[in-house]
């Protein structure tokens, strides 16, 4: 039974979804507890215990169908019925008949050799469940995320070529379908995006430290230690602000901007509640928000949505106006606190009407709005460009071409945003940060004393 | 041992509804020891599951609600501080006594050290609802509801506790559970739980009851209510799931309306009873003028 489960969990993963050595084991447990009474039970008990994100679902559904389902496997010849009470053989403890093994030796000698080495399999199992990992930090999610496209795309192991009811199978499951974002640039964005977590992370960490610091609340903390006969045990603070900052973000996904969109969403993808409270949409002509989906949806899935024009139809031409206006009438109202804003788009509006009162509306809302343009500075003026108009409401207007000009831009305001929430206190402290920064200790001593400390922009933004 | 035939029949013995595969997923835990994670949208009963559960096994309920910045101290356990500071007072000549006898002063705080474990003990150690269902003398319920309302250090906290059900006090060493609770941890699915503790966990989702079955669920609350209005109400509200609302009619939805409406002794169901209920189903105002608009297309 192992064996089988081993091979089902195989198919499972060549199919994209990750299940852990431990879960295989668990799922071996919950078969002989469970007892194999019906398909539907031994369905529901794999599903339990070797799913465990309901995006995998119907992914596994599909898997469990084909590996479990009565029709041929073509040339291999063998049927997964046959294996199905095989499998009940040995969970009840009865060895194969002679005759049984015969047929099966016929059809293919490598299972019998195969039958010999499962309790070692089950071994090497049990190491693998061992050293399983459980930091799972934000940089190895993303790690993690940036294998998953490539799982889609099997490489058959020799495992896989060793044992007919997988070859049979992924022949019949793996149809040729258009990956939204290669292996390799992929990979790169991951990178990109996790260095920048990274660095981000410390400004959070940063503000962490700061949620539990502040000035002594004298009345609270009598209050709350005058079971303790006054004695202050527990402190109570004043504090500023508890909030995470909100982030809006707009992303135009027509064509001409579709590059820079992708990796806005793979950045959105990780951020999302991870650091801060992220309300995404994309926009053609018609607006919708994907911040959901997001949430629970593998990236490449959601960029094959959206690439399928599912969300918003991609054949229209993109429209800022109408949109803006839209997103005044319905999400508007029920923003809380002021979110930073950030637009991605040309504001190539194909000549509808600018509606700039909706984005002025919107500005007024909005505790910092950035706008992420791929075209230069020189076309703007051009055709039916309004990034002049636009522009006018925004804090900051800036050209992103590439991955790595969106990925300084995005952090960038990240480190404005958590500026901008930093108490007074932590303001005195900034300098010190300054000094984490690596030194060059060799011109150390020969420098000029009394040296006047070096413009700091960000420092000069807070005045 | 319990099979899963029993449970399902436990469970509708306690007015749950339970199809194939929550029955298993209960049936696996029972007998695995091992936590259910559930998700699904808000109203299926997924915290109805728990408490039926804990009624119809008899097993206590512990319940722990999540939030933003639950700690350790909320969750686990804590110390007594005041309780400690208290004894100190009162045992103060009994200490005054006891240290008299030390020649100097080296010798007084060998002899206190000694006695250190006194304070850290069991007896000033507050048991948090973890704590408290990992020591209860039955096997109890321990009920964590809505996790993704809590942070990720929170999650790292519930890893050794769900896994090797026991609790690390630093003062005190390890308490392994006296008996292991079954655990039932539920989410909403604001914010992905991570793969450590859903590896720990078996992943039950809850999804909206088929139609049978909620038919089945309504009838089972409300038997008074006639068939064909149970089965009239049912469809109406798949369908009204369908219509994209902001916030689509769940089960607790279905249950509040059979509850209006036998109250209100209906009989059958017609645009004007929607446009006065709506309010039980629809819960934005956007949303009204849409079941409103579904009932006089489906009923008119």
């Amino acid at each position: 039974m192992e064996r089988i489960i081993t091979r089902f969990v195989t198919a499972l993963r060549e199919r994209g979804i990750r299940v852990s050595p431990g879960e295989s084991l668990d799922a071996v447990q919950a078969l002989t507890f469970g007892g194999l009474s019906g398909r539907d039970s031994v369905k529901a008990l794999l599903r339990l215990t070797l799913v465990k994100n309901m995006n995998d679902i119907p992914a596994f559904e599909e898997v469990f169908d084909r590996f479990f389902s009565t029709g041929q496997h073509g040339a291999v010849g063998l049927d997964a019925t046959e294996l199905l009470t095989a499998m009940i053989h040995i969970v009840e403890g009865e060895r194969l008949k002679d005759e049984e093994y015969r047929t099966r030796e016929k059809d293919d000698p490598l299972l019998i050799i195969d039958e010999e080495v499962t309790a070692e399999d089950l071994e090497n199992l049990l190491a693998m469940a061992e050293s399983d990992d459980d930091a799972a930090g934000a940089e190895i999610m993303v790690q993690i995320d940036g294998h998953r496209g490539k799982m889609d795309k099997p490489s058959p192991s020799d495992y896989a070529m060793k044992s007919p009811p997988t070859v049979a199978f992924s022949q019949g499951v793996i149809k040729p379908k258009v990956v939204p974002f290669t292996p390799e640039e992929l990979a790169d964005m991951q990178e990109v995006v996790s260095r920048m977590l990274v660095r981000i992370r410390k400004d959070v960490q940063r503000m962490k430290e700061m949620e539990s610091r502040g000035k002594l609340h004298v009345i609270r903390t009598i209050q709350k230690n005058y079971r303790h006969g006054m004695v202050p045990f527990l402190l109570a603070l004043r504090r500023k602000r508890k909030e995470k900052p909100r982030l809006v973000v707009l992303c135009d996904v027509s064509y001409s901007v579709s590059h820079a969109t992708r990796f806005m969403l793979l950045l959105l993808h990780t951020l999302q509640n991870r650091l801060m409270h992220v309300r995404s949409f994309i926009f053609n002509r018609e607006l919708a928000e994907i911040t959901p989906m997001l949430r629970n949806m593998p990236v490449n899935c959601l960029l094959e949505t959206i690439d399928r024009g599912e969300i918003v139809n991609l054949d229209d031409n993109s429209d800022f106006g109408n949109v803006f206006v839209e997103f005044k009438k319905k999400h508007l109202e029920n923003l809380r606190g002021k979110p930073a804003f950030i637009i991605m788009g040309d504001a190539r509006n194909n000549y509808n009407d600018a509606n700039e009162w909706a984005l002025e509306e919107m500005r007024e809302r909005a505790g910092y709005m950035l706008w992420l343009t791929p075209e230069e500075r020189e076309t703007w003026h051009r055709g039916d460009c309004l990034m002049e108009l636009y522009g006018t409401y925004c804090d900051r207007v800036e050209v992103a071409r590439d991955v790595d000009e969106l990925s300084r831009l995005v952090e960038d305001l990240f480190h404005t945003l958590y500026d901008h929430n930093d108490t007074r206190a932590w303001k005195g402290r900034r300098p010190e940060k300054k000094s984490e920064e690596p030194h060059d200790y060799r011109s150390y001593y020969t420098r000029k004393g009394g040296a006047a400390p070096a413009f700091d922009p960000t420092v000069r933004r807070q005045w | 041992m319990i099979t899963e035939l029993e449970v399902k029949d436990l469970l509708r013995r306690g007015g749950y509804i339970a199809d194939e595969t929550i029955s298993t997923a209960v049936f696996l835990a029972l007998r695995m020891e091992k936590p259910i994670l559930i998700e699904g949208p808000p109203g299926v009963g997924k915290t109805g599951l728990a408490k039926t559960l804990s009624e119809v096994m008899d097993f206590p309920l512990v319940r722990l609600q999540c939030y933003e910045g639950i700690d350790e101290g909320k969750a686990l356990y804590d110390w007594e501080y005041g309780k400690q500071l208290l004894y100190t007072q009162l045992l103060r000549t009994q200490l005054d006594s006891y240290l008299s006898e030390s020649a100097d002063l080296r010798a007084a705080v060998e002899r206190l050290s000694a006695e250190e474990s006194l304070f850290f003990s069991r007896n000033f150690l507050v048991q948090r609802p973890i704590l408290r269902s990992f020591l209860s003398e039955k096997r109890s319920l321990l009920l964590i509801d809505e996790i993704d309302r809590s942070g990720d250090e929170f999650e790292a906290l519930l890893l050794e506790c769900l896994s090797d059900f026991q609790v690390s006090v630093p003062e005190l060493g390890v308490i392994p559970a006296r008996n292991r609770p079954l655990a039932i941890l539920t989410s909403n699915g604001t914010r992905m739980i991570s793969d450590a503790l859903r590896r720990r966990c078996l992943f039950l989702y809850i999804g909206y009851p088929e139609f049978d079955r909620e038919v089945a669920i309504v009838r089972a609350r409300f038997p008074e209510l006639c068939e064909g209005l149970a089965r009239q109400m049912v469809e109406f509200l798949r369908k009204a799931r369908e219509l994209n609302l902001r916030k689509p009619p769940s089960v607790s939805e279905t249950l509040d309306w059979a509850q209006v409406l036998s109250i209100l002794h209906t009989k059958q169901l017609t645009p004007e009873v929607v446009a006065n209920t709506v309010g039980v189903i629809a819960k934005h105002q956007a949303d009204l003028q849409q079941v409103n608009e579904l009932a006089a297309q489906v009923m008119g």
